[in-house]
């Protein structure tokens, strides 16, 4: 279940230290320690694949008529653009609900880190860190599912 | 946290560990017994949980697929795509014509420029992932200095933008040339060729350094030598550009994740490979010429680029501090004698020769400009062309300890004739002393020369700091934004709290993260902090052209009680005075209500009050638009503006006149609560003011009792139902006001 291979981390850990790049401009001074790095990069990281999502979409937009479906868990049907949108949707919802939650969520899916990373930044086992994440990402896709607008 | 969703993952875990269907469906029964929607919930959320795999699965892959859309790094593919998607697009105005070359932070292209003349110039797209608008900012701020430049050895830089993608350009004159190392092999010069470009080289830098602009960037690929009239002319290129982009190269970050290392360590001085120093100045330059000139000589570098990429950063960091590279000469014996022979061929000689020519004097110049200590090195670019000119004038060199032999062996091959004569000794003597006192004069005139230029690099250097310090304060703006965004307000106030409020230039990014931050700080009582972020937001606004709209103003609401309730009543004096100054002239009537409420929170000084009557007339002419009986909005703003109107004429004193106001006040259907308990608090204060105590304690206390209630309560930013929160503020101070006025002991808590 924690399937947490090298192969992903690398990917994520190589998107973060973009993101840092773009965001800070290399600036290490504003970050007090290393929990607070992590947590700009992840924010940063969000904010960027976001941004990165919706220009696309508006670009994509009249070559597309068909609309999102996420009825039936089809969600491979959906493009990469409008799921990270979706994903960020359902985020904000969650923050809501548990900023905890959200926050494993942050630091795990947009920063890359580790269970064990993450636990030390959120002063809780990983353990915790595993069960919030599972959790988690269960009540996301139930949210997408439920706000998606079933269209055929 | 919501219990809610706490509860359903205590039962999602629960259940999960619950392999067998069955008995999972049959303890959630009993879990969930009297709560159906619960039930349905977690069961909804244990059948997502079997998709949520191959879902983020998917997920990761997309951010793969960003990761290799995103601007690269410094890998070869993605610039090749790079070079290649921009070929016959335009970049402003410039159409982009095939690429000329790729460096090591960016690609240059040929470009066209139709407007507003017609030329072909030179386009370099810097392509790492920077922030483009710190870039442009550096470079806009060095724009006059290098507009300055007029040199026939310094190639232009005409222009810099941002691509549609973001990335940083710039638009040089086009030089179509070599680069100078290149052009001296393949033509096989001699060392003495080698040395007059090179003092051309010399020249240009002392011009820049002359106007005060800097290069730091100097390397072979950035000096190219193109024909000119049939001679060869070296060309500077790049100036100004590697100041734009320097955040790469004072920080960790110039090592790429795969160890790379962006920038020319080779060619850096000892402080500039000190991450840490900003200090760098026209002897560092100088440090990167000698670096040429070495390579010019020896066709290597004093230490090897390879070695020390490869060394890692600490390493080399400590290779260019406490290194002593060898000789050039050394350097030469070092080499294998087939390798010693290209260099020699290429220099027109045989390696022996090679090595006796560079023995003496070039080791001693060479040496001086690689000086650790930037204090022995020739001060000037000048100082060095010289040096070698007086090395090809086979003049005596200063790049050495003064030594008498030397200098007679000088003279001597100079004046073989009058050696031979019997009046050697006299006229050695004279000479000697003639040559003592040139040199005399030659090193004063340096000096003078060399602190003005000091003088000129420390100035661009308080420059860049101030500049420094503005980027920073709005990257930190920008980054306290995200945070806002994501709700981590303690953060982002963290992260603002140390920066001065004058490095803020207007923007709406600014004001609506201080905004933000200030509410933030109100609704947890932190009324100090409040004022500072809301003193940003007014400072800002101020800066701000469309001032005489209500958005000055209504920040002003919160902004000025706050400074009373932070006790900083000279702030708040200071801050009421400076907005009636630039604001009163305001023709809006919203902005006049509420400039006069805010500015008449505590008695004011006639200098206030005789400003008030252009306000007043403003507010009292829109009050005729309000009917009590129209069933609207619009009373709110009537309430709060015959409100402000009996305000003011308590501060004149004509508390009857107050009263009227306060009445009519009360006309109005269904007030907002905070300002009731404004009404109910202003009337006991002119009641008391006329002597009527008995019906003036009924109404403070009524007042007081609002008041009181809505500040136990956890406090909100409010509505026009509930009363907004600088409102209710306005009301506590004015319930202390009153107070004081009955003489009652109590106090209003803060």
């Amino acid at each position: 279940m924690a399937r947490e291979s090298a192969g992903q981390t690398l990917q994520a850990t190589a998107l973060v230290h973009e993101a840092w790049l773009r965001l800070f401009n290399g600036k290490t001074s504003v970050w007090q320690n290393r929990a607070h790095f992590y947590a700009s990069a992840a924010l940063a990281m969000r904010r960027i694949l976001i941004e990165r999502a919706r220009r696309k979409m508006s670009l994509k937009r009249g070559e597309r008529t068909e609309h999102v479906s996420i009825e039936d868990v089809d969600v491979a049907q959906t493009l990469p653009d409008e799921r990270v949108l979706l994903i960020d949707e359902a985020l904000q919802q969650l923050q809501k609900k548990d900023a905890e939650l959200a926050r494993v969520v942050i630091l795990k899916f947009f920063g890359g880190l580790t269970n064990v990373e993450v636990a030390e930044i959120l002063g809780v086992t990983d353990r915790t860190v595993q069960n919030k994440w599972v959790f988690a990402k269960a009540w996301l896709l139930e949210s997408i599912r439920e706000t998606a607008s079933p269209v055929i | 946290m919501d219990a809610e969703t706490t509860r359903e993952q205590e039962l999602f875990d629960a259940a999960m560990a619950i392999a067998n269907a069955a008995e999972r469906d049959a303890f959630l029964d009993r879990a969930c017994d009297g709560d159906p929607d619960l039930r349905v919930r977690v069961s909804k959320l244990l059948a997502a949980h079997t998709h949520t795999e191959g879902f983020f699965q998917e997920c990761l892959s997309d951010f793969a697929t960003a990761v290799r859309e995103m601007p690269p790094m410094a890998d070869g593919d993605s610039t090749q795509r790079l070079s290649e998607e921009l070929v016959g697009t335009s970049v402003g105005r410039y159409k982009l014509l095939k690429t000329l070359g790729e460096g090591g932070c960016g690609v240059v292209y040929l470009a066209e420029q139709e407007e507003p003349v017609r030329r072909r110039v030179a386009l370099k797209v810097i392509k790492l992932g920077m922030d483009t608008q710190s870039v442009i900012a550096r470079f806009d701020a060095e724009r006059q200095a290098l507009a300055l430049m007029d040199h026939p050895n310094i190639a232009k830089v005409l222009d810099a933008g941002a691509t549609e993608t973001g990335r940083p350009y710039f638009v040089m004159e086009l030089v179509d040339g070599v680069k100078i190392t290149n052009y001296c092999d393949d033509h096989n010069l001699p060392t003495l060729v080698r040395l007059n470009l090179f003092v051309q080289v010399c020249q240009a830098i002392q011009h820049a350094h002359q106007k005060g602009v800097l290069h730091r960037d100097i390397k072979p690929s950035n000096i190219l030598v193109a024909f000119h009239d049939g001679a060869p002319v070296p060309k500077v290129i790049d100036f100004g550009i590697a100041k734009a982009i320097e955040g790469r190269l004072t920080d960790e970050t110039a090592f790429t994740s795969d160890g790379q290392l962006i920038g020319t360590p080779a060619y850096m001085s000892p402080e500039q490979a000190d991450m840490s120093s900003m200090d760098v100045d026209t002897r560092s330059d100088i440090y990167s010429l000698g670096v040429l000139l070495y390579e010019l000589l020896t066709s290597r570098t004093p230490f090897d680029q390879k070695k020390l990429v490869q060394s890692g950063i600490d390493q080399l960091r400590r290779t260019l501090r406490e290194e002593e590279p060898p000789r050039p000469s050394l350097m030469l014996t070092t080499l294998k004698s087939t390798e010693l022979t290209v260099v020699a061929a290429q220099r027109c000689i045989e390696p022996v020769k090679l090595i006796r020519s560079l023995k003496g004097e070039l080791d001693w110049i060479v040496m001086k400009v690689l000086e650790k200590d930037r204090r022995r090195r020739y001060e000037t670019a000048n100082a060095l062309a010289m040096d070698i000119r007086r090395y090809l004038n086979d003049e005596p060199v200063l790049a050495c300890p003064p030594r008498r032999i030397y200098r007679l062996q000088k003279l001597a091959s100079r004046n073989k004739v009058v050696f031979a004569s019997g009046l050697i000794v006299l006229m050695t003597l004279l000479a000697g002393l003639g040559v003592s006192t040139r040199f005399y004069f030659k090193e004063r005139k340096e000096r003078i020369e060399q602190a003005r230029l000091r003088q000129i690099a420390e100035q661009a250097r308080a420059d860049e700091l101030q500049l420094q310090n503005v980027v920073d304060a709005r990257e930190k703006v920008t980054q306290a934004g995200v945070l806002v965004s994501h709700g981590d307000m303690e953060q982002a106030d963290a992260l603002v709290d140390a920066i001065p409020a004058n490095l803020f230039s207007p923007s709406t990014e600014a004001t609506s993260v201080f905004r933000a931050l200030g509410d933030w700080n109100t609704l947890n009582g932190r009324w100090q902090k409040a004022a500072n972020r809301y003193a940003v937001v007014v400072q800002v606004n101020q800066v701000d052209r469309g001032e005489l709209n209500s958005v000055a103003t209504t920040d002003l609401l919160f902004a000025e009680p706050l400074l009373i309730e932070a006790g900083d009543v000279a702030g708040y004096e200071r801050t009421r005075k400076t907005a009636m100054a630039r604001l009163a002239g305001t023709p809006y009537a919203g902005a006049a209500e509420q400039l006069l409420k805010t500015s008449l929170l505590l008695p004011a000084d006639e200098s206030i009050m005789k400003m008030m009557p252009r306000l007043e007339l403003l507010v009292v002419d829109s009050m005729k638009h309000y009917d009590p009986k129209a069933n609207d909005n619009s009373w709110i703003l009537a309430t709060w503006r015959c409100f402000a109107l009996a305000l003011l004429e308590y501060r004149r004193s004509n508390f009857t006149a107050s009263l009227d106001w306060l009445d009519k006040c009360s006309t109005y259907p269904d007030q907002t609560p905070s300002c009731v308990a404004s009404v109910h608090i202003l009337r006991s204060m002119n009641l008391f003011q006329l002597g009527d105590m008995t019906r003036a304690e009924t109404e403070l206390t009524t007042g007081q009792d609002m008041v009181d209630t809505h500040f136990l309560n956890k406090l909100e930013m409010g509505d026009n139902k509930t009363g907004r929160l600088g409102g209710w503020i306005m009301a506590r101070i004015f319930l202390r006001e009153a107070r004081s006025l009955s003489g009652a002991s109590s106090d209003v808590g803060d």
